[in-house]
């Protein structure tokens, strides 16, 4: 092999590494906001918060993302776990501006988009958020 | 191998990354031998790669070789897996390898200088940031075909016209 080889095989995985760390401090955090209201058949008006989730049949976080999403909502009282697959629905990731599954959105009792999470969340931040959101007397949770 | 039921059973995560491992590797021979003059080389293992490729594309990851020297070398000596994960996403991804190796091929074949070496890179790319990373390609590039309208011919009876 010559000099070229190496150093193009050497920058290669360089740059992957950069990108995959680059990527993994990126996934799964809270990015707050305060968006467009949600108006779908599936939020329902009584949730004082909706976890709203987008999910695809190829997407491999997508599952333990609904397992996290699910155990929050029966854990919180008042909060609502939506899963959707935008497999055919096209218009809602068009809409929502989603680029990854799964996206998470959390939306407030009347469903403002008040946090984004992009690829599989961080248990810990995602609660730190609910719990804001929810401005909660919820101080007595068991410890895990 | 008597897994012949047709619904999804879950299988070690860890099996894909694996398998990902070793294609990265054998990317990067790739590109060392089509940067070292050895294109005709270079061209034969990628055909191999993409044979490999196809293979895990259709008939599924589950029959995937890699998976099976997995499952005899590797997993024997792991704790077992935490959790199971869908075979889908995996298999879908082995299909995005297969494109952007065989489009390398044809461009190859046309006379495109560097085609081996980035199609090479690009796979490479992918498989390396599944394997180490486990970053899931279809989480991003199925969405994209999805909003490109690229998918729209299978639409299940259960879903109805979507307004």
């Amino acid at each position: 092999m010559n000099a070229t080889a190496v150093l193009t095989i050497v920058g290669l995985v360089l740059f992957a590494t950069l990108l995959g760390l680059l990527w993994r401090w990126r996934t799964g955090r809270v990015e707050t906001s305060r968006d467009t209201r949600v108006d779908l058949p599936e939020i329902s008006a009584d949730a004082s918060a909706t976890l709203l989730q987008f999910s695809t049949a190829v997407c491999a976080p997508c599952k333990p993302t609904r397992v996290l999403l699910a155990s929050l909502a029966d854990e919180y009282a008042g909060v609502e776990h939506v899963d959707i697959d935008l497999t055919h629905r096209a218009d809602l990731a068009a809409r929502f501006n989603i680029l990854q599954t799964p996206t998470t959105l959390l939306l407030d009792g009347g469903g403002v988009v008040r946090g984004r999470i992009g690829g599989a969340p961080r248990a810990h931040d995602l609660r730190a958020a609910l719990e804001i959101l929810l401005d909660t007397r919820h101080t007595d949770r068991t410890p895990s | 191998m008597s897994a012949s039921s047709t619904s999804p059973v879950g299988i070690d995560p860890r099996s894909p990354r694996f398998g990902a491992g070793i294609t990265a590797v054998l990317l990067l021979v790739v590109i060392g031998l089509a940067l070292s003059g050895a294109d005709l080389a270079a061209a034969w293992l990628l055909v191999a790669i993409a044979a490999l490729f196809a293979w895990g594309a259709f008939r599924g990851i589950r029959k995937h070789p890699y998976g099976a020297i997995f499952r005899r070398l590797i997993r024997p000596r792991l704790s077992p897996p935490t959790e199971l994960e869908d075979p889908t996403p995996p298999t879908f991804a082995q299909g995005v390898g297969l494109f952007v190796v065989v489009v390398g091929l044809v461009l190859h074949v046309l006379g495109v200088p560097l085609a081996l070496v980035v199609a090479a890179a690009a796979a490479f790319l992918a498989a390396f940031l599944n394997s180490v990373f486990a970053y899931c390609l279809g989480c991003q590039l199925y969405l994209l075909l999805v909003r490109a309208g690229a998918l729209r011919r299978k639409v299940p009876p259960r879903a109805p016209g979507v307004a």
